[in-house]
């Protein structure tokens, strides 16, 4: 049993005790999930360190091919996991987030508690799976199955009574950008007959059917980065749902459509890319400009976040399809830097939603003052949302730039504004919320972070730092699997 | 000694003995519903039960028939391993819509037993049905099976509505099934046989008459006529199975009989149709295919158009699962317009999937939306189902499950159903119809998710407070939502089954 086996089956008995337990032991559920969740963070740190950073190959893989041969005859799955350099820390992000959505939501989730911590394990084994799997219609299947557990959360924890028209633009979105790529993956099971992806790798295709495929599979994964016309469900989506449900979103939900780009649509269709690349560097920097821009003008803080968090994903794709090393290692380190940041950022706003259920900013102004340790790290999390030097975004946007600078210098110029409008409103919201003038009718709670409050930031104040000051430790893990990925191409 | 056609009545026992339980069941209801000295007892679930219990030993009967392919009783019926699973699904879907009623009529205090053996007679139609092999066999059994489905649509003699659907029925069916007849007239006038095997023969190669360019039997001019009844019949089975140009009696007729009725009209009777469908096109007209398959193709396109778009603006439960059951009869067009193996190997696994998602449904329209005080109404709007989640919580996340399903999200059954199709139509140049299909399933899903949304996220003024859930239905769809849920496990032995059941068709 490889440790990546483990880390899939720990969340999955952690369903199976909390089915056996009555309703009413609310606390002793929420305690099994925290503690079945904290296991699997474990078991997959052990991924980190049987990980062999000198190859590209998938590794830790577990094939039940054979097992399931007689059971699988007809159809097409083919169940075989392994990770490989793009895809590890994706695995240990989100095991490192199911915890932190548990614990943020221990107290204010007090109605279906049962179902909620379901929810968010089956939340769980779906996003492992889909980092883990090396197969194109299971990928396929996790990806799109996501869709049932966020609608639920989004839909039933939801805070205000428009989560429904959220919930809804959601599943809708995604449903219609996925089903295309549904039929782009028949067509290459019609072609190829397997969907294997190390069989699809070493798969010619033609350069129509290239971009045919690529474009469908585009529908897919534009829709869920997000890029800029078919980004309106992402801040509906964000400031309904509850807060483990956007520290979700944000954390690895956002991560499956540029993970999906790394993973099939650059090695698999390189011609497709490459042909395609002006169009993402058009719709990117587009993106990052505009939602930056709308960034500054939102009153909901939930939004503000939310909108940052399109600008750096759009930042993400643009370092990935310039298709070299720099670009593509920086895009996963900003993935992963975002994963933790954005997340952090969401608990914040969650924090403050706990205490005084608003979340519009013109009542917060001053709040530094009641909550200084809340201000604290706030400031911190702003700052590394700005990729201060230190904190993890700065490897990460700096590696992108490179990246899109080797290839074409007018896309560099216009992408660093964004850090520039990155930080104008990262600032200006710190600003609004943290001093300002005092309010005393709004602001009238003293009660600054509790203990779990403050240990739930702690664990993503760590990598941050770590990866700001370090980030060759992470570098060096990916790097083979990625100058495979870009020779891959030629 | 054994003489030559010793067996063929042995091949046909699990007919016999339906037919002859019907016959005997009749007796017992209507001794005893008459009988002053039991004090006029209401028989309906009594012979209920009775007719379940001789569906079960007709389906034994069926599976441990030691006969698996023969041609019998002067080449009318037909049995191979096609038939033989059809006919299994066929009964087990009586079986369940059966199971899933008996409560619902129980509470309803409905004095007709009549009803059950109506659905005894009419299964036993269904299995002549399914293993016809001639078109005046398989037109006496769909009469005789269109005959007792009029009669159920309209068995609540008290209620307009079921009336009114009866009339629709009757008045819809008859004239499809004229289409029907009027079809198989004109073949067997321009071919002299009536036999699916000979017509195949006489149509052998006439579809490539014109690029091999040899003369044969019959020439162009004397084909259009049988063509044209090839089109009459394919009319009449559009008709019969509601999709989308004939489709405007199901919506009605769903709507206005009785629920358990409905869900046998939804349930079962498509499996028939099909299936002896697909035996005529793909064995007697297989040469004819670019005709039938163009009408097909577009017969598709409108059911699924139709059943996305038309389901949108719908108010009232089985009117939503009327529109809901042409779109999926939509799909289900596309695997028949394939014209490969893996087209009718999609369709019958849809079929399997498409029945056990709507006994799930109705499992529970039947049982958990009693009212729980009898002087309330049945449920019948949409808005009813609201607050579902929180006073029966089980329910809901079974019905929400479903409705996922049905609407082909992953990992649920429905999915794997539904990409299965499509692959077929993508490796069949049907890419239209891919693309068509997986547009509608997004449309479709609005509807599927208000429902769900009703149940979950709406506060409703007033709500249902729903009965308990009968041990029976209880039964039916907890085995439907497992199989739901868990076929992504263990999808084999459906698709083997299945597979062998093409197979048995189309070689």
């Amino acid at each position: 049993m490889t440790s990546l086996e483990l880390t899939l089956l720990f969340p999955i008995l952690g369903i199976f005790l909390i089915l056996t337990m009555p309703d009413w032991q609310g606390t002793k559920i929420k305690t099994i999930a925290l503690i079945t969740t904290l296991l699997t963070f474990l078991t997959s740190l052990f991924l980190w360190l049987e990980f062999d950073s000198s190859t590209a190959f998938f590794q830790l893989t577990s094939d039940y091919n054979s097992l399931l041969e007689n059971y699988f005859s007809f159809s097409t799955l083919n169940l075989s996991l392994g990770i490989d350099g793009i895809s590890l820390f994706f695995i240990i992000l989100t095991t490192l987030l199911t915890p932190i959505c548990i614990l943020v939501s221990w107290d204010n989730i007090q109605n279906y508690v049962k179902e909620y911590c379901i929810a968010f394990l089956v939340l769980e084994v779906f996003m492992l799976a889909v980092f883990s799997v090396t197969d194109l219609l299971l990928f396929y299947i996790f990806f799109e199955s996501v869709l049932i557990p966020m609608f639920i959360i989004i839909g039933v924890w939801g805070s205000r009574e428009r989560k429904i028209r959220a919930a809804y633009q959601f599943f809708l979105y995604t449903l219609f950008g996925s089903v295309l790529m549904l039929l782009a993956l028949l067509l290459i099971y019609f072609q190829t007959g397997s969907l294997d992806l190390e069989i699809l790798y070493a798969t010619e295709w033609s350069e129509s059917r290239q971009i045919l495929l690529w474009l469908a599979f585009f529908a897919s994964f534009a829709v869920k980065v997000p890029m800029v016309p078919v980004h309106i469900w992402l801040p509906e989506a964000h400031v309904e749902a509850p807060t483990a449900g956007s520290v979700i979103l944000a954390g690895i939900l956002l991560k499956l459509g540029t993970y999906g780009f790394l993973r099939f649509s650059l090695p698999m269709f390189p011609y497709a890319s490459l042909y395609f690349t002006p169009l993402i560097y058009t719709m990117s920097i587009i993106a990052i400009i505009y939602t930056s821009c709308t960034t500054l003008r939102q009153i909901d803080l939930k939004k503000i976040i939310a909108y940052s968090s399109v600008a750096h994903m759009n930042f993400v794709t643009l370092g990935i399809f310039s298709q070299n090393i720099q670009g593509i290692e920086g895009s996963i380190l900003l993935m992963i830097s975002h994963g933790l940041i954005s997340p952090a950022l969401f608990l914040c706003v969650g924090v403050l939603y706990d205490r005084y259920k608003t979340r519009i900013l013109r009542y917060y102004s001053g709040c530094g003052r009641t909550m200084p340790i809340f201000a604290l790290f706030f400031v911190f999390f702003t700052m590394s949302n700005i990729s201060l030097p230190g904190t993890s975004s700065f490897p990460g946007e700096f590696l992108i730039l490179t990246g899109v600078y080797l290839n074409n210098t007018i896309a560099t110029i216009l992408a660093a504004t964004g850090m520039v409008l990155g930080a104008g409103y990262a600032l200006w919201l710190c600003n609004r919320l943290i001093y300002g003038v005092f309010k005393p009718e709004f602001i009238y709670l003293y009660s600054d972070l509790n203990r779990r409050e403050f240990m739930m930031f702690i664990p993503l104040i760590i990598p941050i730092l770590w990866i700001g000051i370090n980030p060759e430790a992470f570098i060096d893990t990916i790097h083979a699997s990625c100058i495979h990925l870009v020779y891959q191409g030629y | 000694t054994s003489y030559l056609f010793d067996n063929d009545f042995l091949t046909i026992i699990p007919e016999m003995y339906l037919v002859s339980m019907g016959l005997f069941l009749l007796l017992f209801g209507c001794v005893y519903s008459t009988s002053s000295k039991l004090n006029y007892p209401l028989l309906s679930t009594n012979i209920g039960w009775f007719t379940l219990l001789s569906f079960f030993y007709t389906f034994l009967l069926i599976q441990l028939n030691p006969i698996n392919n023969a041609t019998v009783l002067y080449n009318t019926l037909i049995i191979d391993d096609f038939t033989q699973f059809i006919k299994i699904c066929t009964l087990l879907a009586s079986i369940f819509s059966l199971l899933i009623s008996l409560k619902y009529i129980k509470n309803e205090n409905y004095n007709a037993f009549e009803s059950m053996i109506l659905i005894l007679f009419s299964t036993a139609s269904m299995l002549f049905c399914i293993s016809s092999s001639d078109f005046i066999s398989m037109y006496l059994a769909v009469e005789l099976q269109s005959l007792c489905f009029y009669v159920l649509a309209a068995f609540k003699r008290n209620s307009e509505f079921s009336t009114e659907s009866g009339l629709k029925y009757f008045i819809l069916g008859a004239f499809s099934s004229g289409f029907l007849l009027f079809g198989c007239s004109l073949i067997y006038a321009f071919t002299g046989t009536l036999n699916f095997a000979e017509c195949a023969k006489l149509f052998a190669f006439t579809g490539q008459l014109d690029s091999i360019g040899t003369n044969y039997t019959l020439d162009i001019l004397t084909l259009s006529l049988p063509k044209l009844g090839m089109i009459f019949l394919l009319v009449g089975f559009l008709f019969k199975i509601a999709a989308a140009p004939f489709h405007m009696w199901s919506p009605d007729v769903y709507e206005g009989a009785p629920t358990p009725v409905t869900a046998f009209f939804v349930i079962t009777p498509k499996l028939t149709y099909f299936a002896v469908f697909l035996r005529i096109f793909y064995q007697c007209f297989y040469d004819l295919f670019d005709i039938w398959q163009m009408v097909l193709i577009l017969a598709s396109l409108a059911s699924m158009i139709v059943g996305a778009i038309g389901g949108l603006s719908q108010t009232k439960i089985k009117r939503l699962v009327a529109f809901s059951s042409i779109g999926h009869v939509g799909y289900l067009l596309i695997g028949f317009a394939c014209g490969s193996i893996e087209g009718i190997h999609s369709l019958c696994l849809y079929l399997i999937i498409y029945i056990f998602m709507n006994i799930a449904m109705f499992g529970i329209l039947l049982s958990g939306l009693l009212p729980a005080d009898n002087k309330l109404p049945n449920m019948k709007y949409i808005t009813d189902l609201a607050y579902l989640g929180k006073t029966n919580p089980i329910l809901a996340i079974t019905l929400a499950i479903t409705l996922f399903s049905m609407a082909g999200i992953p990992p649920l059954a429905g999915f794997y159903s539904k990409a299965y199709l499509f692959f077929a139509a993508l490796s069949n140049d049907l890419g239209l119809l891919a693309i068509i299909g997986v547009l509608t399933s997004v449309c479709s899903c609005f509807y599927y998710i208000r429902l769900i949304r009703i149940m979950y996220f709406t506060t409703p003024k007033n709500w249902y407070s729903t009965t308990r859930v009968s041990k029976t239905n209880a039964i039916a769809l907890a085995l439907s939502l497992y199989i739901l849920v868990f076929f992504m496990f263990y999808p084999s032995p459906l698709f083997l089954l299945t597979h062998k059941a093409t197979l048995a068709l189309c070689l």
